[in-house]
């Protein structure tokens, strides 16, 4: 397997900041808000008109200016995910390699993943990397699941409106030793795909005519077993990617996890027993930003003096109700050998 | 005194019912108090409860439970058991704690399954280690034969200091108490003995009381 490193990240927030005031039902106030959905003091949420392409093409703008890239001429590889499309069918890959002026050998719009895809698309490199000897990629995650849809009239009072955060995070990997990924694990639990979906509350599906917006939808009644299987699946798979990169769980320096609330924040820092300090996460400021949480973490991680050279760094997640789960472990600027 | 339900529950603190706490924010309560993992002394700090299945029928289970003697196969170190005073408490020696004696009273009730050991270390005026044993018949919880055994500690503050330093032998150095920690493991691996040897006794239809010293 070819050595990858994961060497630098970057973020696009866009510029419209919500506050909770902006989710109140008329009449409600804050205090009326069940505690489960407490947590969030502000979120950005996307414009009407503002594109996934548009957010990726800001963050890639930022990330070439931070490591000095030609992108033109410096990604071989595209990947994106965005949580809700600009356009169904196609994917934005192409629309974006034109908006960036880029070149890419593959270009692959990823659809599963969701708040682990940024580690699904490591893993799709590495992959690509080793069989097809592709030297570069743009690994790029959009959340705009806020503005989109807990916006809009009706889902703006939904309790879980609040927790959703939309940004914008892209990821740059390299096929050398500079800042080795040591691990990658993606486990996939086909069982546990069906305790989430996109629904309307007329019950039409989401490419049929109605006047009733669509919001993502957990299966209420399995909390508990999603809570559980959340505790369970996140810190196994953080845990096994540290044995398989053979770094022992207490000298990670770096935690990256999606965000989805505040408590499995609490409990995977817990179940790894590392000090809050060690887990870098922007829930209070930024809400839930799915897939996008850890490309803009990491940057967050960096830009703040966390993240230091030779530090191990750890990332990972699950996704939905649990179909996915996946972590990586980075030794962060190591600058190994490729040889060694 | 009253039958119905009182009404000022509602405001005791630390009381949630459906009267004072909506259920979102039993479910909110609920997310707060569900982690991952717990801190060994939080699960165990103050009581130790250990539990399993046995392929074993319950009645058969409680009647070994029953005979104070059969401490002498299960547990770990209990051995060399006198025969009961007046009372019915026995004397035997603590194995862990070298010659320390152990003081042992059976307290059963058929009926509810219950076995209570009440025990003490050193003396037998005051039994305060107390192993609260509970036989449940599988066929109700679990739907199935066989029985599940419940097995309670609770950490008397006796097990802190010792109140009898003068009862022990002569230089012994360790204090039950200062065992407290490892109750989880010690008792788990006692009560996987239990399970095996009843399972094997049931099995072999060997007799399920031992009846005295051996």
């Amino acid at each position: 397997m070819t050595v990858i490193s994961l060497v630098g990240a970057a973020s696009y927030m866009p510029e419209r900041i919500v506050t909770n005031e902006f989710f109140l039902a008329e009449g409600e106030r804050e205090g009326d808000v069940p505690l489960m959905f407490r947590g969030v003091k502000q979120r950005h949420h996307v414009g009407p008109s503002e594109t996934a392409v548009e957010m990726i093409r800001r963050a890639s703008g930022k990330l070439a200016d931070q490591l000095n890239l030609n992108l033109a001429r410096d990604v071989d590889v595209l990947l994106t995910n965005v949580t809700v499309p600009d356009m169904p069918f196609m994917g934005c890959g192409a629309s974006l390699a034109n908006a960036l002026g880029l070149k890419p050998k593959a270009v692959f719009d990823l659809h599963n993943g969701g708040c682990v895809s940024f580690v699904v698309m490591l893993d799709l490199v590495r992959s690509l990397m080793t069989t097809h000897g592709y030297q570069s990629a743009l690994l790029c995650n959009v959340q705009n699941a806020g503005g989109r849809l807990f916006s809009q009239g009706e889902n703006r009072v939904r309790k879980q409106a609040r927790i959703p955060g939309d940004g914008c995070g892209v990821g740059y990997v390299v096929a050398n030793a500079e800042s080795p990924v040591r691990s990658i694990i993606v486990r996939n639990y086909g069982e546990y795909a069906d305790d989430m979906s996109i629904v309307r509350d007329d019950g039409s599906c989401w490419w049929e005519p109605s006047e009733r917006a669509g919001y993502v939808d957990f299966n209420e009644t399995k909390i508990a077993v999603i809570t559980n299987r959340a505790n369970r699946i996140v810190p196994d798979v953080l845990k096994a990617a540290c044995q398989q990169a053979e770094v022992p769980v207490d000298r990670v320096g770096t935690l990256i996890t999606n965000q989805p609330n505040r408590l499995f924040l609490r409990n995977w820092r817990e179940a790894l027993q590392l000090p809050a300090s060690r887990h870098v996460q922007t829930f209070e400021r930024h809400g839930n930003l799915f897939g996008a949480a850890l490309p803009i973490c990491l940057e967050e991680a960096v830009s703040t003096g966390q993240l230091k050279p030779k530090d191990w760094l750890l990332l990972g997640g699950f996704s939905h109700a649990g179909d996915y789960a996946a972590a990586a472990v980075v030794h962060w600027r190591a600058g190994e050998n490729v040889a060694a | 005194m009253s039958v119905s339900v009182c009404s000022e529950i509602d405001a005791l603190p630390g009381v949630h019912r459906i009267e004072n706490c909506s259920k979102e924010d039993m479910t909110a309560l609920a997310m707060e108090m569900t982690h991952a993992v717990y801190p060994h002394d939080e699960v165990y700090g103050e009581f130790c409860t250990v539990e399993t299945y046995v392929d074993c029928p319950p009645d058969k289970a409680f009647e070994y439970l029953a005979d104070v003697y059969t401490l002498q196969e299960w547990t770990y170190s209990l051995r060399d058991f006198t025969l009961p005073d007046e009372t019915g408490m026995v004397i035997a020696t603590d194995k862990i704690g070298g010659q320390t004696k152990i003081f042992t009273r059976v307290e059963s009730n058929e009926q509810a399954g219950t076995v209570d050991f009440h025990c003490s270390w050193d003396q037998g005026d005051e039994l305060w280690m107390i192993y609260l044993m509970r036989v449940v018949p599988a066929q109700l919880v679990f739907k199935k034969p066989g029985c599940v055994i419940l097995w309670t500690n609770c950490r008397h503050p006796y097990y802190l200091n010792n109140p009898f330093p003068e009862k022990g032998p002569p230089g012994r150095k360790v204090w039950v108490g200062d065992m407290w920690p490892f109750f989880y493991a010690g008792h788990a691996i006692e009560l996987e003995n239990l399970k095996q040897i009843l399972e094997y006794r049931h099995r072999s239809e060997l007799p399920m009381t031992l009846g005295g010293p051996q």
